[in-house]
Order: C-alpha cells, then structure tokens, then sequence
C-alpha cells in the first residue's frame, strides 16, 4: 500500500512538475498548432482550434450581447459571425465574465479574441491589441424614477455624494467614469452588468453607470421604473481584442470589419440590432 | 490616433507660425465678450486599494473641460501643468461636445506644442460652436508626495488672451508603501527577468504581488468578518432544527425537514441571488453586509443541523437512560449529558463545515459584497494578470490548512479514545488498519 502512495505522488510530482515547464516553455512563443489560412492570403493565422475562432464574451450586455433562449444574440454576436463567415471559420462563443476577457486574452488558451463591448483604453492596449472600432458609445447613468433626490438637472452634483451608491460591472469603463466624476460616490461593482440593474431595483444602490446603448436598451425591456439622469458623450470606441502575440489573427479581422463595413453589412447589423 | 500622428507631422512646420501667432496674442487687448468657463479638471483614479483615488507617481489622465459660447473663436488653448507632473501628448485627445445635451461630439484638429510644462492646442479652426471643450492629457505621472495639483490653462478668443478661471485642484494621495516597493521591484534585473516568462508574469509576478496583498487582506477582513459571525450564529439555529428533527410532533418535524432539504438541495450561490435581488423587491431592505452574514448563517445552519443531529443520535441510548434514572428529566438529560458528548464527537466535522462556509463566503462577490475575491478580481481586471488570484489563494490557505490540520488531529485523538476502551484484541488490530 505505502509503496503504491509513494508512486503516486511520485508520479504526480513529476505531471506537475512537467505541466509547469511545459507552460513556462510554450509562454515564450505563440502557439503553433491549429493553423488556418485566409482566402485572401492576407498571411498565415492561428486559432485555438484548427477551422473555428472562438470569441470571449459576456453575454450580459444587450443589445450588444444577450443571452436569449440559449442563443447569442447581439450586435457583437452578429458581427462575430459575420467575420468568422468572412474568415471562413466556425464561429463560437465562450462565456466569461467582463473583467475576465482581457486578462484570458492576454492568458491565451480559453479564446481567440475578445468581442464583448471592449472600450478601446490607453490601459487595455498595454494587455491587448484591438481591432478597428466598429461602434462608438457614451456613459450613461440612470436612477429609480421615484428618486426626486437625483433629477436631470443636479445629476452632476447629486451623485457626487458620499451617501450615494453607484452599481458598476466591474472592469467596465463605466466603473472608471464613475470613479473619475463621481469620486464622493460609493461604487458597488457587480460581475455582470444585468445586476446592477437588479441591484437599484432592490434598493442596493442608488444609481447604475454604463454604456448608453445597453443603459437604454436595458430600461426599455425590463427596467421602465429606472431612468436616465446624466449622460457624457465619452466617444468610446467598441473593437475587438486580440492577443498581442496573433498579429496575423489581428491583421485577418481588420480585414474582415473593413469588407463588412465597406459592403453595408456593419451598417445593417447595427441598425438591426439598435431598436 | 492617426490624426494625432498626422499632426506631430505637421507641427514641426507649423512652430515657427505658432510661435509668430503667439507672440501676436501676447500683445493684442483683450476682447469684451468672453466666457470660457471650467467645467471640471479631474484626474484619472489609478489606485488599486481605493477605485476613486488618485495617486502620485503613478500613470494617470487630466481631463479638463471648459464651455464655450458661440461665437467665442478660441484660437490657441495652454495648460499649464505644474513643476513635478510629468505628461505625454501621445494619446492626446481634443473634443468638442455640442448639442443641447453636449452628445455630439466632434474632433478637432489642432497643432501641440510642449513649452516645459506648457502644454499649447492651436486649433486649425478657431472655435466658433457652443458647447463644452474637452482635453484629456494622458501618460500623466503626478509626483510621488501627492498633494493638491493646481492645473492652470489660458486661451486665446479672437487675438486676446484670457486666463481660464477657478479651475478647482485635483487632490493626488502620496504613493503607498507597498506602491513604492512594487516600482522598485519594476526596476531590478532579476524581476525583469522573471517577468519575461510569461507563466510567471502571469501566476507569479512580483509587482503585483506586493501591489495586491494590501488590497486583497482588505477582503479577507471582510471574509474573516463573515465566516465569523455566519459560523456561530449558525450553531443555535442548526441545534434549533436539530431538535425540531428528531421532535415527536409532525408539524415541527415536517418544517424543519422541508427547510433543512431545500437548502441543502439548492445551491448556495441561488440562495445568496434570491437574498440579494429577490427580499429587497419585497420590501425587506437589508444591507449588503448583515444580509450576506444572515444568508451564510441560515446556509450553514442547515448542514450543521444535520451534523447536531447525528451527533446527538450518536450518543448511546444508555446514556440518557442513565441521566433519567438518576432523577433528570428529558431537558436536563439532554444538556447536561447528551449535548457535551455530541459537541466534543462533532468537532471535526464543525471544523469542516467552518472551512467550507468560509470558502463560500467568495460567492458573495456576485452581489457586490467586497471580500476576498472581488478585490482580487479588481486587480486582475486593471491589470491583466493572475497573480492577485494567487494572493487570494495563499489568504484562503492561511485559514484552511491549519485548519484541516486540527481537524485531522482531533479526528485521530478521537480515534485513539475509542481504541483504549476497546477489547486487548481489538486495540492490537487497530494500528495496522490505521497504517493501511
């Protein structure tokens, strides 16, 4: 029995030991298998898996990305498609957490690229590079329609307040927005953006900050109670991010947006999905 | 940004106009009409331990917005950034925000220059439009000391120059301790070298590791605070249930078997959702914190009722027998004699119990309670790397191993108890089983 043990931890001894340095060793590069190359012959391209590209999402953000039935829905998850049909890929979405995307991009090994609403920042483009932007969004903060204590006209300086709890998701630009111009604020941060929706109605904070798209969209299919109160054109611009070490891969969904942007299909995709 | 890079180009042309244009305001009178008025001048938070702090000698932004009347004609903006703030002009960003609701937002072309700490916009255009003008300066390093930063900023309106008032200061928190090590350590060969694999940058880098421990220990105050008084609350309301289990009345039989089977049939991480965004929208308003200890208590209630309940059914029948045969009721021959024994057999599996509600307190970071976890997963969204994960493993081991360590030795003194009342040929045969 004892000389069975001693095998056995030998033998994981070494797995561990050997799934380390084989990490450590395969850090230093990118990963050669699974290769894909375009129509276009823009260069050679690599994916987790050969024939598919796998894109990182948070489906938590409609109508940019959106759970329904099952099924990815959304601006983004159109767009995805629509470049892995491009790049002559399968497409498919894995389902991680917002602040974990740039971090599991950067990781490698659970996705391809990152689709899920990215704000292009100074900060992120130290992690990751981005693709050309494909939509342009502001920040938006909405409150309970019953609070009189932050309207329209003192939202700048009501929610500046110490007693004021402010929903974010944590990672998002709206968390930073929220940090910047309403330093007073206590910020609550949720994983998933639906949430801090959740968390005004149940009383939990005071007000949400995000994007104004999904702001919008959000209080016009399941929050009519909630409205918007302060809005800053903050110009972010949405892009996908890639791993820096995919250049190639980068190169291909540049391609790809500009064929889509220059036949009308981003046009199309975004009008249908923008209610 | 292709704007930006377009214009560095164009700028070295263009010095000697905008030196000659300059010169030209300096002189000129200034013009009756003007109204450029600040709107705010903030800085980018860039701490780790407090989301709205901003600190020194750490990369920030400035972001200053003014508004403008139509008609102004704003040909040359300056920032003046005082002595010991560095900045960039790569990533400069120039806006104009027009619109009733200043939503539209156009980019304007301009020509920088950077005098020192001046920093000088020379628009291609002179502004004309109502609305609000917004800089945004990034690669900005406030000095290390912090202190209260006083941006000043002038501009030139139609050939006169006018000094931009009350532009408020941005208060900047000197570096921390920890901050500070974590630059040092940025800067020393060894961890540069480290850093280069990128296994170890991303489980293991030292920079972060010293950044996030402060941070993460924040949470683990608040876990600690959770588990410990969840854990002990707990323990009436899990003997409460334990009786009303193993009482004669089918009515408190039955409640207390149906809530003990639904929370343990159910996952905690639905219960602490239902808690969270279901009370409140019945009018039960709850703060996070005393709502995510009442959710871990009424949780570990139920498995440490089970727990009470075979320890009770445990103690030997005779036990009770003889408590009551020397003049005990039922009550007195519970507390006094079967209780102790059923508490001093459990203890082990309390221990369990207390190991695994602390490690579900990482749960409550859905509902917005800051514990471990969520902090570290802060961390790990600005920066792009595992490590604080680590940090907050390492918190959780601090906890949990020794522990599992107690628990083991209780469990063998237990064993060890019991093999001195057995039978000589039953104590003989004990250690063998015990080694295989």
């Amino acid at each position: 029995m004892k000389n069975w043990k001693m095998t056995k931890l030998a033998s994981i001894a070494t797995l561990a030991l050997a799934a380390t340095l084989g990490l450590a060793a395969c850090g230093g590069a990118p990963a050669t298998e699974g290769s894909a190359s375009t129509d276009e012959g823009s260069g050679e391209f690599t994916t987790l898996t050969e024939g598919t590209i796998a894109f990182a999402t948070s489906p938590d953000y409609p109508p940019f990305e959106n759970l329904v039935d099952g099924e990815y829905v959304g601006l983004d998850m159109d767009l995805g498609r629509a470049i892995a049909e491009e790049l002559g890929l399968e497409c498919e979405y894995v389902n991680i957490d917002f602040d974990g995307i740039v971090p599991a991009i950067v990781a490698g090994g659970q996705a391809d690229a990152g689709l899920s609403g990215i704000s292009i920042t100074p900060d992120r483009e130290d992690q990751v590079d981005f693709s050309t932007p494909y939509y342009v969004d502001n920040q938006a903060v909405a409150v309970m329609n019953d609070n009189t204590a932050i309207t329209e006209d003192n939202a700048t300086e009501a929610l500046n307040q110490e007693t004021v709890r402010i929903a974010v998701q944590s990672g998002s630009t709206g968390e930073e927005h929220a940090a910047e111009y309403f330093p007073n604020a206590e910020l609550v941060s949720f994983p998933n953006f639906t949430d801090c929706f959740a968390a005004v109605q149940a009383g939990q904070a005071d007000a949400v900050c995000g994007n104004i798209a999904v702001v919008e969209q959000m209080l016009a299919e399941a929050y009519d109670n909630e409205h918007v109160v302060y809005t800053s054109a903050t110009g972010e611009e949405y892009a996908i991010a890639v791993s820096k070490d995919n250049p190639e891969l980068l190169a291909a969904i540049n391609e790809a947006i500009e064929t889509l942007d220059e036949n009308g299909t981003l046009d199309e995709l975004i009008s249908a999905n923008m209610g | 940004m292709n704007s930006i890079h377009h214009h560095l180009a164009r700028a070295l042309a263009l010095v000697a106009l905008v030196a000659a244009g300059s010169i030209a305001c300096l002189g000129a009178l200034p013009a009756p009409a003007c109204a450029m008025e600040t709107v705010r001048c903030t800085g980018r938070p860039n701490a780790e331990d407090d989301k709205s702090a901003i600190q020194g000698a750490t990369e920030s932004r400035i972001t200053l917005e003014t508004s403008l009347d139509a008609g102004e004609g704003v040909e040359q903006l300056t920032l003046h950034i005082p002595e010991g703030t560095s900045f960039s002009t790569d990533d400069l960003a120039v806006t104009m925000l027009t619109g009733d609701d200043l939503m539209t937002r156009e980019e304007v072309s301009y020509t920088e220059t950077v005098d020192g700490q001046d920093l000088v916009l020379d628009f291609d255009k002179p502004l004309n439009d109502a609305g609000h003008l917004s800089v945004m300066v990034y690669g900005v390093y406030f000095p290390q000391a912090g202190g209260d930063i006083q941006v000043a900023a002038s501009y030139v309106a139609n050939g006169a120059e006018h000094t931009l008032e009350n532009i408020p200061t941005i208060p900047v928190v000197g570096i921390s301790g920890t901050e500070a090590l974590s630059q040092w350590l940025e800067q020393q060969p060894w961890v540069q070298s480290w850093n280069e694999n990128r296994f170890l940058r991303l489980f293991f880098d030292p920079t972060i590791m010293v950044t996030s421990f402060p941070v993460v220990l924040n949470g683990f105050f608040m876990s600690i605070a959770v588990v410990a008084l969840a854990f002990p609350l707990g323990i009436p309301v899990a003997l409460l249930l334990a009786f009303m289990r193993m009482s004669k009345f089918v009515l408190w039989r039955g409640i207390a078997t149906t809530y003990v089977n639904i929370v343990r049939g159910t996952p905690l991480f639905l219960q602490i959702y239902i808690a969270f965004f279901g009370l409140p929208l019945a009018g039960i308003n709850v703060p996070n914190f005393p709502l995510g200890v009442i959710v871990m208590m009424l949780n570990s209630g139920a498995y440490m009722c089970e727990i009470f309940r075979a320890g009770i059914l445990a103690v030997s029948k005779g036990q009770t027998e003889a408590a009551r045969s020397l003049g005990m009721s039922g009550a007195q021959a519970m507390f006094y004699v079967v209780l102790p024994q059923m508490f001093r057999m459990v203890i082990p599996n309390l221990t369990n119990e207390f190991i695994t509600l602390y490690k579900d307190t990482s749960l409550l970071a859905a509902v917005g309670v800051m514990e471990l976890v969520m902090y570290a997963r802060t961390i790990v969204a600005s920066t792009g790397s595992i490590t604080p994960y680590i940090v907050a493993a390492v918190f959780y081991l601090v906890i949990t191993l020794p522990l599992s360590k107690i628990t083991r030795h209780l469990e063998e003194r237990a064993l060890g108890h019991r093999t001195r009342r057995r039978t000589p040929a039953a104590a003989s045969a004990a250690p063998t089983s015990k080694e295989a």
